[in-house]
């Protein structure tokens, strides 16, 4: 289909008639541009409620025997704060949000697949996030995001309520995984080719399959827990037979995947904005397309390396241990093709910029203590530790979070017709950049020497490093507020962009800003690699997209 | 019921549809692999635990009836037989045939649920083994069989709305996605059936 004539009659000459009224355009709405900015408002409502937790872990941390909240309360807030920013935050805001709002223009499609699982899809999400939140009224889980048992079969009422929760958010998940993997394999432009996608596109290709099948393992792993809980069946429970092991087992087939679902698109991110503002073609397309495809698969390999300390039997530990090291290759390669992109470049230092440079040097932090916590005799020395918390935060918020905002630097203008204010959002990046340094750098060391994870309480000796963590975590907060700030005032009174602000090159900066419903008047036709500067477009058909003649093809019924 | 013959002209299909037909059957594929790993996290569950305890079947409880659920067995696989030349009937438009092997595929679903329920019935009530009673037993056997059977529930119900809506004449020659789908899920559906009959009754 991806080189299907012109005027077939199928599927990229045909376009729904335009939606009526408030309610078909911008709340039950088909069209994937629309359903991406919803994911991405719910996302941050529910991104800033994690906030609030994060603050409140930290402010409880200002003193060596808390006193902010009660050790009870505290359990409860560190459990739905990480398994919010997981499931409510980051995953949605990579696949659902940026994914729906990006990829489909970017592949010349007219929507994605199935626009009414799209939205089935978005509806599950913040029916999700409320059942998560509500846990907190029943007696929030208080075993961490993972809920190991037998602790999470002795947790409070809330606990199963954040089963079902996290159960209908993957459901959400896996339908979005199967709709974009097949708008991605059926749906593209003539001339479309694998290897002529843009790189956002790769790593929205290679995250769609681990949504679809991993989401489901931990389905299985949650409904297991659920009628343990709720109707004693002893799937986990050890004085019935039932092991617990198998749970981190179960879980963490999913949650390793899961962390590649929560980068894999930042990479894509990451490689649309680093080559429009070095004004480079970007370094070794291939080499980044397909590393994304090899940690995807390699992902499915590695998800024992969690346990090493629960009983893994011996044989089972080493391969773990070397399949861990090998997936650092493909990871490694990316960087280094990134470095690459800006090296000789014409570098722009936008805020969207400043935010892919600062992901590149905060991911390979946490990317290399990744590789010592590979190691077994390490990871057995600092496993439950802050060292830990520092690594997965480097990971997720110098990675995953710093590509987000990279990302709404970037295609703001796009949803919005108008840009960012640039002057606050350095003052975001920079104060970001310093607060979050600030207060994950000194955990490593914490937990070099010793301060567990997860408890409300800690020694006294390391009362100065965690008031100047906590200190630094405000000024993160602060810098969040600003990009908050920047987000409305420029709603209403930023700058107009334009169809193309940045001089990029991919598709979707070819169509006006906000893009029409059926987003191409003319479906092009591709002729190359998007990553190009020093050659003309690589489309045709595009001619008419900025100006004011209607589609060429008539809007019509199913 | 009146029931609809097909329509001479109605094999014209335009391309709009070919394509859309084309996405539906990628979806439903998929939608399938993620079912598929959905019973394989249990069946991962099931053979952990089994290895994991003292020896199967664990203390206290009977090894499964292999001659019931065999013949069992056999009413299924014989719905997966007549399920598949349902749908090549109607791609040959024999449309009557057609609606008597679909029903003859829902009897026979049916005819398998009902065994089940004898066998579930004769565990509990006679030998005393049950879903939360049981320890692992229990759990893996009426989890995973019991997932199973309300996959062919669902499916009868869909042969169901697939009878009455080819009654009332909605596919026709060029345009029957929904008895595709429904084979290839029937289909699905036994194949499971094939893995657990082996794991807990063979193994």
């Amino acid at each position: 289909m991806s080189v299907a004539a012109v005027h077939s009659g199928g599927i990229a000459d045909h376009i729904h008639p335009e939606p009526q009224g408030f309610i078909r355009r911008y709340v039950f709405s088909l069209d994937h541009k629309i359903i991406g900015i919803q994911y991405l408002v719910t996302g941050f409502v529910f991104f800033m409620l994690s906030g609030l937790l994060a603050e409140t872990i930290r402010t409880q941390l200002l003193n060596p025997n808390g006193g902010f909240v009660s050790p009870e309360t505290y359990n409860e807030v560190y459990s739905i704060h990480g398994s919010a920013m997981v499931w409510l935050v980051v995953i949605p805001l990579l696949t659902g949000g940026f994914g729906n709002l990006v990829f489909p223009v970017q592949i010349g499609a007219r929507d994605v697949a199935f626009p009414w699982l799209n939205m089935l899809s978005f509806w599950i999400f913040p029916v999700s996030g409320l059942m998560l939140f509500s846990s907190f009224l029943m007696g929030a889980p208080t075993a961490g995001w993972m809920e190991y048992p037998p602790v999470s079969l002795q947790g409070q009422a809330g606990t199963s309520m954040w089963a079902a929760a996290i159960f209908l958010v993957g459901v959400s998940s896996t339908m979005t995984g199967l709709n974009f993997l097949v708008t991605i394999l059926k749906m593209r432009a003539p001339g479309m080719t694998f290897t002529r996608m843009p790189l956002f596109v790769w790593g929205q290709f290679a995250t769609a399959p681990l949504l679809m099948i991993a989401t489901t393992a931990l389905a299985a792993a949650l409904a297991a827990l659920f009628i343990n809980r709720e109707f004693g069946v002893p799937f986990y429970d050890p004085t019935k037979g039932g092991s617990p092991v198998m749970w981190q087992h179960m879980f963490w087939f999913y949650s390793h995947p899961a962390v590649y679902i929560m980068i894999l698109p930042a990479f894509g991110i990451i490689s649309e904005v680093l080559p429009t503002f070095a004004r480079k073609s970007i370094f070794g397309y291939k080499m980044i397309a397909f590393s994304s495809a090899a940690i995807a698969l390699l992902g499915f390999m590695v998800w024992a390396h969690h346990m090493f300390t629960s009983g893994l039997a011996p044989f089972l530990q080493l391969p773990f241990m070397i399949l861990t090291y090998i997936i650092g290759v493909p990871t490694g390669i990316k960087i280094f093709s990134w470095t690459a992109t800006l090296w000789g470049g014409k570098i722009h230092y936008s805020t969207a910029m400043l935010f892919a440079i600062g992901f590149v040097a905060l991911f390979t932090l946490g990317g290399i203590t990744g590789i010592f916590l590979a190691a077994i005799p390490f990871d057995l020395h600092v496993h439950g530790t802050y060292f830990i918390v520092g690594h997965i935060h480097y990971v997720l918020v110098g990675g995953s979070m710093m590509g987000i905002f990279a990302g709404m630097y970037y295609w703001f203008p796009k949803m919005s017709g108008r840009l960012l204010n640039e002057t606050l959002g350095k003052w975001h990046f920079w104060l970001f950049f310093i607060g979050f340094n600030g207060t994950f750098i000194p955990m490593h060391w914490l937990g070099m020497l010793g301060m567990p994870r997860e408890v409300a309480t800690y020694d006294p000796q390391f009362t100065f490093w965690n008031r100047f963590e906590t200190f630094a975590s405000y000024l993160m907060t602060f810098a969040i507020l600003i990009f908050f700030v920047n987000i409305i005032w420029s709603i209403r009174y930023g700058k107009k962009a334009g169809a193309n602000p940045w001089g990029a090159r991919t598709l979707e900066w070819q169509v006006p800003s906000p893009p029409h419903y059926y987003n191409f008047k003319h479906v092009p036709t591709v002729y190359g690699l998007p990553y190009d500067f020093s050659q003309p477009l690589p489309y045709k058909g595009l001619e008419e997209e900025l100006t004011d003649s209607p589609p060429a093809v008539a809007a019509g019924a199913h | 019921m009146a029931v609809a013959s097909l329509a001479p002209d109605a094999g014209e299909v335009d391309q709009l549809y070919i394509e859309t037909r084309e996405l539906r059957l990628q979806g439903f594929l998929f939608f399938l692999i993620s079912d598929c790993v959905l019973f394989s996290s249990f069946i991962f569950a099931y053979l952990y635990m089994r290895n994991s305890g003292q020896g199967w079947p664990p203390p206290g409880v009977q090894r499964l009836d292999v001659a019931f659920a065999a013949w069992n067995s056999v009413v299924l696989f014989g719905s997966g037989a007549t399920m598949h030349y349902a749908l090549e009937n109607f791609k040959y438009g024999h449309f009557m045939r057609y609606m008597w092997f679909l029903l003859a595929t829902i009897v026979l679903g049916v005819m398998f649920l009902g065994g089940q329920a004898y066998e579930y019935n004769h565990l509990i009530f006679g030998e005393h083994v049950t879903w939360a009673g049981s320890g692992i037993f229990g759990a893996s056997f009426f989890t995973l069989t019991g997932m199973h059977g309300f996959h062919v529930f669902i499916g009868v119900c869909y042969l169901t709305v697939l009878v009455l809506q080819s009654a009332a004449g909605v596919y026709t020659r060029g345009k029957y996605f929904g008895i595709t789908a429904g084979t290839l899920y029937w289909h699905f559906v036994d194949v499971i059936w094939v893995v657990l009959f082996s794991i807990f009754y063979l193994l």
